[in-house]
Protein backbone atom coordinates (compact mmCIF):
# COMPACT_ATOMS: atom_id res chain seq x y z
CA UNK A 1 0.00 0.00 0.00
CA UNK A 2 1.28 3.61 -0.67
CA UNK A 3 1.78 6.21 1.43
CA UNK A 4 -0.62 8.95 1.16
CA UNK A 5 -0.40 12.51 2.40
CA UNK A 6 -3.32 12.95 4.48
CA UNK A 7 -2.93 16.20 5.55
CA UNK A 8 -0.30 19.22 5.45
CA UNK A 9 -1.00 21.62 8.46
CA UNK A 10 0.70 24.82 8.51
CA UNK A 11 1.64 27.53 10.91
CA UNK A 12 3.77 30.62 11.93
CA UNK A 13 5.40 31.17 14.93
CA UNK A 14 7.93 33.85 16.51
CA UNK A 15 10.58 34.57 19.24
CA UNK A 16 9.43 38.11 19.79
CA UNK A 17 13.26 39.56 21.88
CA UNK A 18 14.91 36.31 22.44
CA UNK A 19 16.43 35.18 19.01
CA UNK A 20 16.01 31.65 19.54
CA UNK A 21 15.17 29.64 16.11
CA UNK A 22 14.31 26.67 17.92
CA UNK A 23 11.57 28.55 20.30
CA UNK A 24 9.89 30.35 17.46
CA UNK A 25 9.96 26.83 15.30
CA UNK A 26 8.41 24.85 18.28
CA UNK A 27 5.62 27.71 18.27
CA UNK A 28 5.34 27.61 14.67
CA UNK A 29 4.41 23.72 14.43
CA UNK A 30 2.28 23.85 17.32
CA UNK A 31 -0.01 26.36 15.90
CA UNK A 32 0.01 24.39 12.50
CA UNK A 33 -0.92 21.31 14.80
CA UNK A 34 -3.75 22.91 16.64
CA UNK A 35 -5.22 24.17 13.91
CA UNK A 36 -6.79 21.00 12.90
CA UNK A 37 -7.63 17.71 14.63
CA UNK A 38 -7.41 14.26 12.58
CA UNK A 39 -10.58 12.20 14.06
CA UNK A 40 -10.19 9.81 12.03
CA UNK A 41 -7.87 7.65 13.30
CA UNK A 42 -11.03 7.12 15.79
CA UNK A 43 -13.58 6.68 13.07
CA UNK A 44 -12.17 4.76 10.95
CA UNK A 45 -10.20 2.28 13.36
CA UNK A 46 -6.63 3.28 12.10
CA UNK A 47 -3.48 3.06 13.97
CA UNK A 48 -2.50 6.31 14.21
CA UNK A 49 1.22 5.30 15.27
CA UNK A 50 1.75 3.91 12.04
CA UNK A 51 1.38 7.63 10.52
CA UNK A 52 4.20 9.27 9.11
CA UNK A 53 5.31 12.72 9.71
CA UNK A 54 7.17 15.29 8.16
CA UNK A 55 7.83 18.59 9.78
CA UNK A 56 9.45 21.21 7.76
CA UNK A 57 10.89 24.56 9.42
CA UNK A 58 11.80 27.51 7.77
CA UNK A 59 14.15 30.11 9.56
CA UNK A 60 17.26 32.38 8.06
CA UNK A 61 19.13 30.70 10.57
CA UNK A 62 18.34 26.79 10.09
CA UNK A 63 21.52 25.71 11.51
CA UNK A 64 20.55 26.45 14.44
CA UNK A 65 17.07 24.69 14.86
CA UNK A 66 16.99 22.22 17.40
CA UNK A 67 15.73 18.58 15.61
CA UNK A 68 14.81 16.67 18.44
CA UNK A 69 12.79 19.51 20.21
CA UNK A 70 11.24 20.33 17.39
CA UNK A 71 10.65 16.65 17.00
CA UNK A 72 8.91 15.77 20.33
CA UNK A 73 6.21 18.39 19.48
CA UNK A 74 4.11 15.54 17.52
CA UNK A 75 1.95 13.28 19.57
CA UNK A 76 2.25 10.05 17.83
CA UNK A 77 3.94 8.43 14.70
CA UNK A 78 7.43 8.85 13.54
CA UNK A 79 8.70 11.93 12.82
CA UNK A 80 11.45 13.50 10.19
CA UNK A 81 12.26 17.20 10.58
CA UNK A 82 13.55 19.15 7.84
CA UNK A 83 15.10 22.64 8.62
CA UNK A 84 15.53 24.94 5.86
CA UNK A 85 16.35 28.85 4.89
CA UNK A 86 13.27 30.59 4.78
CA UNK A 87 10.78 32.66 7.90
CA UNK A 88 11.59 35.74 8.44
CA UNK A 89 13.56 38.20 10.52
CA UNK A 90 12.82 41.69 11.68
CA UNK A 91 15.68 43.55 12.36
CA UNK A 92 14.99 46.91 14.47
CA UNK A 93 18.10 49.17 14.00
CA UNK A 94 17.13 51.66 16.55
CA UNK A 95 16.77 49.29 19.57
CA UNK A 96 19.24 46.41 18.12
CA UNK A 97 16.74 43.94 18.30
CA UNK A 98 16.04 41.29 16.10
CA UNK A 99 12.55 39.23 16.07
CA UNK A 100 12.73 35.93 14.59
CA UNK A 101 9.65 34.50 12.78
CA UNK A 102 9.57 30.55 12.24
CA UNK A 103 7.19 28.80 9.54
CA UNK A 104 6.41 25.34 10.41
CA UNK A 105 4.55 22.78 7.66
CA UNK A 106 3.43 19.48 8.94
CA UNK A 107 2.97 16.43 6.68
CA UNK A 108 1.09 13.56 7.93
CA UNK A 109 1.00 10.25 5.88
CA UNK A 110 0.02 7.25 5.92
CA UNK A 111 -0.39 3.60 3.84
CA UNK A 112 -3.42 3.19 2.09
CA UNK A 113 -4.71 1.27 -0.40
CA UNK A 114 -5.52 2.48 -4.20
CA UNK A 115 -8.92 1.63 -4.23
CA UNK A 116 -11.45 3.53 -2.38
CA UNK A 117 -11.10 2.91 1.44
CA UNK A 118 -13.86 0.75 3.00
CA UNK A 119 -14.90 -0.49 6.20
CA UNK B 1 -23.79 3.56 11.92
CA UNK B 2 -25.14 2.28 8.59
CA UNK B 3 -27.22 5.17 6.46
CA UNK B 4 -30.49 3.80 5.63
CA UNK B 5 -30.52 2.65 2.13
CA UNK B 6 -32.95 0.02 0.18
CA UNK B 7 -31.57 -3.32 1.33
CA UNK B 8 -32.89 -5.29 -1.27
CA UNK B 9 -31.13 -3.02 -4.36
CA UNK B 10 -27.09 -3.51 -4.72
CA UNK B 11 -26.55 -0.08 -3.19
CA UNK B 12 -23.50 -0.33 -1.13
CA UNK B 13 -23.75 0.14 2.62
CA UNK B 14 -22.25 3.63 3.90
CA UNK B 15 -21.34 4.85 7.14
CA UNK B 16 -20.93 9.08 7.86
CA UNK B 17 -17.87 9.19 9.21
CA UNK B 18 -15.86 12.08 10.94
CA UNK B 19 -12.82 12.82 9.42
CA UNK B 20 -11.16 16.38 10.51
CA UNK B 21 -11.97 19.11 12.49
CA UNK B 22 -10.24 22.93 11.60
CA UNK B 23 -10.67 25.45 13.24
CA UNK B 24 -10.06 29.01 13.28
CA UNK B 25 -10.72 32.59 14.54
CA UNK B 26 -11.82 35.84 12.83
CA UNK B 27 -12.50 39.94 13.54
CA UNK B 28 -14.25 42.56 12.15
CA UNK B 29 -12.00 45.02 13.98
CA UNK B 30 -14.09 48.54 13.04
CA UNK B 31 -17.52 48.03 11.08
CA UNK B 32 -19.27 45.45 13.47
CA UNK B 33 -19.52 42.89 10.87
CA UNK B 34 -20.30 39.47 12.65
CA UNK B 35 -20.81 38.07 8.81
CA UNK B 36 -17.30 39.68 7.48
CA UNK B 37 -15.72 38.19 10.84
CA UNK B 38 -17.23 34.53 10.46
CA UNK B 39 -16.04 34.60 6.94
CA UNK B 40 -12.32 35.46 8.14
CA UNK B 41 -13.12 32.81 10.68
CA UNK B 42 -13.88 30.18 8.30
CA UNK B 43 -10.81 30.96 5.85
CA UNK B 44 -8.47 31.04 9.05
CA UNK B 45 -9.54 27.46 10.01
CA UNK B 46 -9.99 26.27 6.28
CA UNK B 47 -6.37 27.50 5.06
CA UNK B 48 -4.17 26.62 7.71
CA UNK B 49 -4.25 23.33 6.42
CA UNK B 50 -4.47 21.26 2.87
CA UNK B 51 -6.99 18.65 3.65
CA UNK B 52 -6.43 15.53 1.10
CA UNK B 53 -7.45 12.90 3.27
CA UNK B 54 -10.89 12.47 1.06
CA UNK B 55 -8.57 11.61 -2.23
CA UNK B 56 -6.00 9.60 0.15
CA UNK B 57 -8.97 7.95 1.13
CA UNK B 58 -10.09 7.41 -3.11
CA UNK B 59 -13.02 9.39 -2.62
CA UNK B 60 -13.68 13.24 -4.57
CA UNK B 61 -12.97 16.18 -2.59
CA UNK B 62 -16.58 17.39 -3.56
CA UNK B 63 -18.00 14.13 -1.10
CA UNK B 64 -17.12 15.87 1.79
CA UNK B 65 -19.89 16.96 3.74
CA UNK B 66 -18.72 20.21 5.99
CA UNK B 67 -20.80 21.31 9.17
CA UNK B 68 -19.32 24.68 9.86
CA UNK B 69 -19.62 25.89 13.26
CA UNK B 70 -19.48 29.76 13.97
CA UNK B 71 -19.81 31.19 17.58
CA UNK B 72 -20.44 35.00 17.57
CA UNK B 73 -22.15 37.35 20.67
CA UNK B 74 -24.98 38.25 17.72
CA UNK B 75 -25.50 34.82 15.74
CA UNK B 76 -28.59 36.54 14.31
CA UNK B 77 -26.44 38.89 12.16
CA UNK B 78 -24.61 36.17 10.01
CA UNK B 79 -25.24 35.87 6.40
CA UNK B 80 -25.15 32.03 6.78
CA UNK B 81 -24.93 31.63 2.75
CA UNK B 82 -21.93 33.93 2.61
CA UNK B 83 -20.17 31.60 5.38
CA UNK B 84 -21.43 28.58 3.28
CA UNK B 85 -19.97 30.42 -0.23
CA UNK B 86 -15.98 30.25 1.62
CA UNK B 87 -15.95 26.36 0.89
CA UNK B 88 -14.39 25.77 -2.42
CA UNK B 89 -15.86 22.50 -2.63
CA UNK B 90 -17.82 19.68 -1.16
CA UNK B 91 -21.29 20.35 0.80
CA UNK B 92 -21.84 22.94 3.82
CA UNK B 93 -24.29 22.96 6.51
CA UNK B 94 -24.01 26.62 8.53
CA UNK B 95 -25.00 26.61 11.90
CA UNK B 96 -24.51 29.78 14.15
CA UNK B 97 -24.03 30.05 17.94
CA UNK B 98 -23.90 32.14 20.83
CA UNK B 99 -20.19 32.89 21.62
CA UNK B 100 -16.88 34.20 20.04
CA UNK B 101 -16.02 37.82 21.78
CA UNK B 102 -17.18 41.36 21.99
CA UNK B 103 -14.64 43.88 23.08
CA UNK B 104 -15.41 47.07 23.07
CA UNK B 105 -13.49 49.88 23.02
CA UNK B 106 -12.77 52.20 25.81
CA UNK B 107 -14.82 55.22 24.99
CA UNK B 108 -17.21 53.04 24.11
CA UNK B 109 -17.83 54.44 20.48
CA UNK B 110 -16.90 50.95 18.75
CA UNK B 111 -17.03 47.36 19.27
CA UNK B 112 -14.54 44.74 18.19
CA UNK B 113 -15.88 41.62 16.69
CA UNK B 114 -14.23 38.32 17.12
CA UNK B 115 -15.53 35.22 15.51
CA UNK B 116 -14.50 31.22 16.44
CA UNK B 117 -14.82 29.13 13.44
CA UNK B 118 -14.84 25.27 13.45
CA UNK B 119 -14.97 22.96 10.02
CA UNK B 120 -16.01 19.43 10.77
CA UNK B 121 -15.10 17.41 7.86
CA UNK B 122 -17.29 13.93 7.18
CA UNK B 123 -17.42 11.71 4.43
CA UNK B 124 -19.34 8.72 3.29
CA UNK B 125 -17.50 5.81 3.48
CA UNK B 126 -18.22 2.68 1.86
CA UNK B 127 -18.99 -0.35 3.59
CA UNK B 128 -18.33 -2.68 0.78
CA UNK B 129 -17.91 -2.28 -2.69
CA UNK B 130 -17.53 0.99 -5.04
CA UNK B 131 -18.00 4.63 -3.08
CA UNK B 132 -21.97 5.76 -3.99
Amino acid sequence: MPLKRIILEMGTGNDLYGEDYTKAAVRAVQDALHHSSLTLFRTLGLDRDQMQVEITVGVQKPELLDSDEIARQIPYGTVRVNASKGGMNIEDDENATVTVVATAAVAARYDLPDEPFTL
Amino acid sequence: MIACRDNWKSEPHVARKRLAIEMGMGTDLHGQDYTKASVRALKDALWHNSLSVATALGYSRDAMQVDVQIAVAHPEQVDKQAVADVLPYGTASVKVIDGGLDIPNDDGTNITVVANAAAIVYLDITESGEPS
